[in-house]
């Protein structure tokens, strides 16, 4: 007997089941197991290790029968079982294998994942075409972390030598890294966890639903807003050649106007003068501080600074 | 497609056997598109169900399978009507891919992936929006979709280049070999027929690319070009660094770190870009000294920029 028709049988068996069943009772209802004791232990400790390596959840339960105390038995919860059909239209599933053949999560298969919703469907669009564009890289951490956030369950792991309790709020993929954005219980505030840079593994410690999510947490200001001092609109101009990587990096609310020879000038609000400069220096002779004075002499400033040295 | 192992046929069998028993007879070559697999294997997979169902498996309990005219139908098979639900690493897989493609192709959430998302998210308890956020990087939706078609194509490109490093912005004609992302940068990759030579450009730095008609053969195996190179030829120089300019040894390569007093360091950078090095020590300011080097290549470029503040 093929062993995936047993594994087929033996969640029709524990889904189907109205009460937990025991070893036993597996092995007398279910073709193909072995009859030596040793080989058939050995043989469903394989089959429920993989059925839970693709998420279905096997319980172990107390058998409730007072002639076998201590016996527990096994089912397949419906509830936990079921995917909750979110009810994708043929339009929106093509969208999501496009996007999941196109870009890739290491440690996670999309395409399987497209199975469970109905399959793939293909469709063209900008990324159509050849093979993964970007491969995503993953951790361990990612699954057991965004489980945590979709349930809103407090986790707890070590993070630079310390152990930490975090309600985690939302994951982020940025310059290579998977970062947590979450609230830390000791700090009593926001903080940003580098996935890869945890010490321990993630361990649930908090119920379901134990906290809410604030709305846009763990949106990362740009680098000049990261600071308390009082808040400037700070103009600058960026000549043609820089102008629409310029535009593209601060966003188009800040575009004040484009000029005709294809330059622009940006409107930028600042909080952090340190870091608006040498953003701005990134430009070398390509761009130009207009204001507000204040902003504009500083810049001066520093530049005679460096002719001194 | 390579051969599935026993655990892999299972996970498509218990999406198929849902997804065709909620249908009237679909069809079987919809069912292999959809499923990725080819006839034979659908066969060889419906087979196995034959003898498959509940508890003693007499025929009143088995699963129904009937192929014909080229449609399929399962029937008694309830307990499965439903597919098994994702596991959190799938769900994060197509979240994380549909932000990443939504971020660097504009971004329409009204569209059929921001929809598909929204949905799917719903379904997890999550926003799509606010529980996770993918940055491939910026770039214009119509560069990456020409360099990628181009790619595609073995067509060679004209590309509008700023060399970020060199502070020079020309056009180029480029055999575009691949395309890819990494680090939060889109890359591509090829030769340049400017340089006569492999190179690696970032698509950001595109200000515009056009497809021409002549092709070009793409090499077997394309050559893995990682964002840095340092030469042994190439200049080095070394810099003194105070307390608050720390940072730079952790993030650029160095060849050389010394601890000097008060916590200040003295390192050695490769400094192939003459541009990059300008940049930095721009932005350094008087938290950096020039120890080995071009002392006065700050200074210049000081200069330089000020030329524009005159008047």
């Amino acid at each position: 007997m093929h062993r995936l028709e047993r594994l087929i049988n033996l969640v029709a068996a524990l889904l189907h089941a109205e009460r937990p069943l025991t070893a036993d009772e597996l092995r007398h209802r279910l073709p193909g197991y072995a009859e030596d004791n040793g080989a058939f232990r050995r043989a469903f400790e394989r089959d429920k290790e993989a059925l839970r390596d693709l998420g279905i959840p096997v319980v172990v339960e107390p058998v409730d029968d007072a002639a076998q105390p201590g016996v527990v038995g096994y089912r397949i919860p419906k509830e936990a079982y079921y995917l909750q059909d979110p009810g994708l239209a043929p339009d929106e599933l093509a969208a999501l294998h496009l996007a999941a053949s196109a870009v890739r999560l290491e440690g996670a298969n999309g395409v399987e994942a497209l199975w469970k919703l109905g399959g793939e469907l293909a469709e063209q669009g900008p990324l159509s075409g050849g093979g993964a564009v970007a491969a995503i890289p993953g951790t361990a951490h990612l699954g057991p972390v965004f489980a945590a956030i979709s349930a809103r369950r407090r986790i707890g792991f070590t993070y630079r030598g310390r152990r930490r309790q975090v309600d985690p709020w939302r994951l982020s993929f940025r310059n290579g890294h998977w970062y947590l954005a979450g609230h830390d219980q000791d700090a009593n505030e926001e903080r940003m966890f580098r996935l890869d840079r945890l010490e321990s593994d993630v361990e649930v410690t908090g119920d379901e639903g134990a906290f809410d999510r604030p709305a846009h947490a763990g949106d990362q200001p740009p680098p000049w807003q990261m600071g308390a001092e009082e808040a400037l609109t700070a103009r600058l101009l960026v000549d043609a050649g820089q102008a629409a990587w310029a535009a593209g990096h601060v966003g188009p609310d800040a575009v004040e106007k484009w000029r005709t020879d294809g330059s622009v000038v940006l409107a930028v609000r600042v909080t952090n003068r340190d870091a608006f400069r040498s953003f701005v220096l990134g430009f070398l002779d390509h761009a130009e501080v207009l204001g507000p004075p204040e902003l504009r002499a500083e810049f001066v400033e520093w530049l005679e600074g460096l002719c001194r040295s | 497609m390579p051969k599935l192992s026993a655990d892999e046929r299972l996970q498509r069998l218990l999406a198929l056997i849902p997804w065709v028993a909620s249908r009237d007879g679909p069809r079987v070559d919809d069912a292999c598109a959809r499923f990725g697999c080819t006839q034979a294997e659908l066969v060889d997979d419906l087979e196995l169900l034959f003898l498959c169902g509940l508890h003693p498996y007499t025929p009143d309990v088995l699963i129904d399978v009937d192929i014909a005219d080229g449609r399929v139908w399962i029937r008694y098979a309830e307990y499965f009507e439903r597919p098994l639900r994702l596991t959190p690493a799938e769900g994060l897989a197509l979240l994380a891919a549909g932000r990443a493609v939504l971020a660097t192709s504009g971004g329409d959430d009204d569209g059929p992936l921001g929809r598909g998302l929204d949905k799917l998210a719903g379904a997890m308890g999550v926003d799509a929006a606010e529980a996770v956020e993918v940055e491939l990087g910026a770039v214009a939706c119509d560069v990456l979709r020409t360099l990628r078609d181009a790619t595609a194509g073995s067509r060679q490109v004209e590309i509008d280049y700023y060399s970020f490093g060199r502070d020079e912005r020309a056009r180029r004609v480029i055999d575009p070999y691949a395309v890819f992302s990494a680090a939060g940068q889109w890359y591509v990759s090829g030769w340049c027929h400017r340089v006569d030579d492999e190179r690696l450009f970032r698509v950001d730095r595109v200000a515009d690319a056009t497809m021409l008609e002549s092709t070009f053969e793409a090499p077997a195996k394309a050559p893995e070009l990682s964002a840095y190179r340092p030469d042994a030829g190439d200049p080095r120089v070394t810099l003194d660094l105070d307390p608050s300019a720390r940072w730079v040894a952790e993030q650029y390569p160095t060849e050389e770190v010394t601890e000097l007093d008060g916590g200040r360091l003295r390192v050695t950078l490769v400094a192939s870009q003459p541009a990059w090095l300008e940049r930095l020590l721009l932005r350094l300011g008087p938290q950096a000294a020039v120890v080995d080097g071009d002392r006065e290549l700050a200074a210049v470029a000081a200069r330089r920029l000020l030329v524009r503040y005159q008047g």
